[in-house]
C-alpha cells in the first residue's frame, strides 16, 4: 500500500466533503470586512431614532454571513494540524454554545432579580446563538493556532 | 510518543522550514512535532520515513505513559 492509498483511508467521505466546502484564503479578508463593516453600521444606527425596521434584522445577518466565511476559509498552508485545531474549535464552540444558551436567560433573570426589575425571562434568538457560536470558534481556532 | 526528529533534520542539515515545504506541512507543524505537542498521522509520518531513509519505529518512539 502506498502514501497515497494510505491517505485515502485515512480521510472519509465526510472528511473530503468538509475540505471540498472550504473556501480559498482570500476569502478570510472578504469575511473579516463584511463582520467590520456590518458592526460598524450596528454600532452606528444605535444613535439613528427612525431606522427602518429590516435595516437590524439584515446586518446581523450580514455579520453571520461573515463570519460563516471566515469560519470556511483556508489557512494558506492547510495542513493536518490545522484541521485537528479547526476540529477541536469547533467542539469547542458546540459545546460552549449549549451552556450559553442554556445559561443566558438564568444570568439575565438573576440580574434582573439583583436590580430590582420584574421583567419575564426573554428568549435568546437564533442570531444571537450562532453569533455567539460562531465568534467563540474564529476566536479559539486563532487561540490555538497561536499556540501550536 | 518521543521522536528524533530534530536529530534527523540536522542530519540532513534542514532547517524546519525546508523540512515543512519537502513534506507539505507548515512549518510551526513540524515545530509542534519536535516539541511532542502534536503526534502526526501514519501519512506524515512515512513522509519522514522516506525522505529520512528510516523506518519510522527508527524516529518514533513510545514513552512509559503511551
Amino acid at each position: 500500500m502506498n502514501t497515497k492509498n494510505i491517505e485515502h483511508c485515512e480521510r472519509n467521505k465526510l472528511e473530503r466533503f468538509l475540505n471540498k466546502i472550504q473556501l480559498p484564503n482570500s476569502f478570510k479578508a472578504i469575511g473579516v470586512g463584511l463582520v467590520a463593516l456590518s458592526f460598524i453600521a450596528l454600532t452606528v444606527i444605535k444613535f439613528i431614532d427612525d431606522e427602518a425596521l429590516w435595516v437590524r434584522p439584515f446586518l446581523k445577518h450580514a455579520m453571520l454571513i461573515g463570519l460563516l466565511v471566515i469560519s470556511l476559509s483556508k489557512e494558506k498552508i492547510e495542513d493536518e494540524l490545522i484541521e485537528v485545531l479547526r476540529s477541536k474549535s469547533y467542539a469547542l464552540a458546540f459545546i460552549i454554545g449549549v451552556l450559553y444558551t442554556l445559561f443566558q436567560p438564568l444570568a439575565n433573570y438573576i440580574v434582573d432579580f439583583i436590580l430590582g426589575k420584574q421583567d419575564t425571562p426573554t428568549e435568546i434568538g437564533y442570531v444571537q446563538v450562532l453569533l455567539f457560536m460562531l465568534l467563540i470558534q474564529v476566536g479559539f481556532f486563532e487561540l490555538l493556532k497561536r499556540n501550536r | 510518543m518521543e521522536n528524533t526528529i530534530k536529530v534527523e533534520r540536522a542530519i540532513l542539515n534542514l532547517t524546519q522550514d525546508e523540512l515543512a515545504q519537502k513534506i507539505g506541512v507548515s512549518r510551526q507543524t513540524i515545530n509542534s512535532i519536535e516539541a511532542n505537542r502534536y503526534v502526526p498521522s501514519t501519512v506524515l509520518a512515512l513522509k519522514l520515513s522516506e525522505l529520512f531513509g528510516k523506518p519510522v519505529n527508527d524516529f518514533f518512539k513510545l514513552s512509559d505513559n503511551d
